[in-house]
């Protein structure tokens, strides 16, 4: 880390303004009288790692299901404003929500396997969208996905193997082959190295890095050294609100609100 | 600002701030008695301040260690990064001046034993410039004063002007009388290790800046004329 020299810091380029994939605006989230999501605007650019960062309970999970629709699941949630994925609204009437999760996947913060071979876990997302016409194309797509996830020199050898019995690490780089099978646009990840060893979170830090070539990648993270490693952009939320977003490199450089100086330095708010 | 949650990390914070703080101290004495072993032709002085300067070096070695440690254990973010990365650069900074003002000292153990001449005046002068702006700049940090820091990092172009008509006086001393030449070039030395103490302290200012408002001090800082030999030489 060195200071820019005022010279370079004229010519320094931001990183190129990356399409936005997603865009939110004054979304609301409650839970029956429980208002944990209050008015967010916020964009998701495409082929670039967004962390979401903030305390336990200040609505990261919340607001990440937003962005897939997976707390249409859950009874008293209610969620209002817009949500576009390539400016689709995607509450609209029309909008399949599980073809809506192909398009937007899903890691969980616990390796979640499906009680099933580790092909079998791979092949399901695939399968249920019929992306494969042939065994040999769903072969393919299963090879692909766990070379993409790291995984396949791991396992080539034993696929029909079961997926539970995974290192933690490998359970999680599974799932997320499993998220990516399905060929999405967005890849969103809860807190997904929280259960993991020191190694298997840099193996899956390198791999969120290599993903960023091909999806749009949102982040949940409680910490804030792994968001300033894999992200380029950050968002800081505190008590619903969004409280600052921006460049990942400022932000934990020279966040402009006390809040997000205080949470990220450790101190007392 | 609040204090950290890990009480332990603001006592280690508090402990480098210690050290820097001694350290700028320290430079203070060594440039401000450096200059009165030239200006007192003290050569015993200047032994001292030789002497001196190694607990100094010691120093920059201690907020080396603690600010490394610190960094491991604590993986600092934003102010606790900027204050942290400016300990280490300001400390090895501090360290430069320390050795630039020993070498002042030693010029000075030359000087003592060469003939009384009036341009030491001019010297002493120029010294007293330089240690105003080290004094200035060491305040600033610890009060995190950026108004004062960019104040002093403006001024670091009367020094450049002080070296400049210095040279030129010293050059034509030199010029009119060869036998003048060892004890000119020792005074050159002398103003050369000023101006240089002068673009530390503005390095300095600059870091204060850093330290407090997070991003680079402009590129606009008003410098000395550059020396132009022809002119002097007809
Ligand atoms: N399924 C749920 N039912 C009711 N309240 C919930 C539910 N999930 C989260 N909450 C509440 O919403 C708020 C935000 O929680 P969450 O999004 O999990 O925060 P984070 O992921 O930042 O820790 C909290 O007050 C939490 O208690
Ligand atoms: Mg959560």
């Amino acid at each position: 880390m060195t200071m820019l020299q005022p010279d370079e810091a004229e010519t320094e380029t931001e990183a190129p303004t990356a399409e936005l994939k997603m865009t939110a605006r004054d979304v609301d989230v409650f839970y029956g009288t429980n208002h944990a999501i209050k008015s967010i605007s916020v964009d998701i650019p495409d082929k670039t790692v967004t962390a979401f960062i903030g305390p336990s309970g200040c609505g990261k999970t919340t607001f990440l299901r937003c962005l897939n629709r997976m707390n249409d699941t859950i009874r008293n949630c209610r969620v209002t404003g817009e949500i576009r994925l390539d400016g689709e609204d995607i509450y609209g009437r029309d909008i399949d929500p599980v073809q809506l999760r192909a398009r937007v996947g899903m890691v969980f913060q616990k390796p979640n396997p499906f009680p099933k071979s580790i092909y079998d876990n791979v092949a399901y997302g695939p399968r249920i969208h019929g992306l494969a016409g042939t065994r040999a194309e769903l072969d393919e797509i299963v090879e692909r996905a766990l070379t993409r996830a790291a995984l396949w020199q791991e396992v080539r050898d034993r696929l029909d193997a079961p997926g539970t019995g995974l290192s933690g690490g490998q359970q999680q780089r599974l799932c997320i082959a499993r998220a990516i099978a399905t060929a999405p646009e967005v890849l969103l990840m809860d807190e997904p190295c929280s259960a993991l060893d020191l190694i298997a979170t840099a193996q899956i830090e390198e791999l969120i890095d290599e993903l960023r070539e091909s999806y749009s990648v949102v982040i949940v993270t409680h910490s804030m050294q792994q968001a300033a490693r894999v992200s380029q952009k950050t968002a800081f939320f505190h008590l619903g609100v969004l409280v600052e977003y921006g460049e990942t490199s400022r932000m934990f450089t020279n966040p402009s609100d006390q809040r997000t100086q205080d949470y990220i330095t450790g101190r007392f708010g | 600002m609040g204090p950290h949650i890990v009480s332990a990390f603001d006592k280690e914070l508090m402990a480098i701030h210690a050290k820097i703080a001694e350290m700028g101290g320290l430079a203070e004495e060594l440039l401000s008695q450096a200059l009165e072993a030239v200006e007192k032709r003290d050569p015993g002085l200047a032994e001292q301040v030789i002497q001196r300067d190694k607990r100094l070096d010691r120093l920059e070695m201690e907020v080396d260690e603690l600010t490394v440690k610190v960094m491991a254990l604590r993986q600092p973010m934003a102010q606790d990064l900027r204050f942290l990365v400016a300990a280490l650069k300001i400390s090895s900074t501090l360290e430069r001046i320390g050795d630039l003002a020993k070498n002042i000292a030693r010029r000075g153990i030359y000087l003592s034993q060469a003939r009384r001449v009036n341009l030491s005046a001019s010297i002493v002068r120029m010294g007293q410039r330089t240690l105003e702006q080290l004094t200035e700049v060491l305040d600033a940090y610890s009060s995190r004063d950026t108004a004062l820091a960019v104040a002093v990092w403006r001024r670091d172009v009367e020094i450049d002007e002080l070296y400049n008509s210095l040279f030129r006086e010293v050059l034509t001393y030199m010029m009119e009388d060869p036998r003048m030449i060892g004890l000119g070039s020792q005074l050159l030395f002398i103003a050369k290790n000023l101006e240089r103490i002068g673009d530390h302290t503005t390095h300095i200012a600059e870091l204060v800046y850093y330290v407090v408002e997070g991003e680079p001090l402009g590129d606009d800082r008003p410098k000395g004329e550059p020396l132009a030999l022809d002119g002097l030489t007809d």
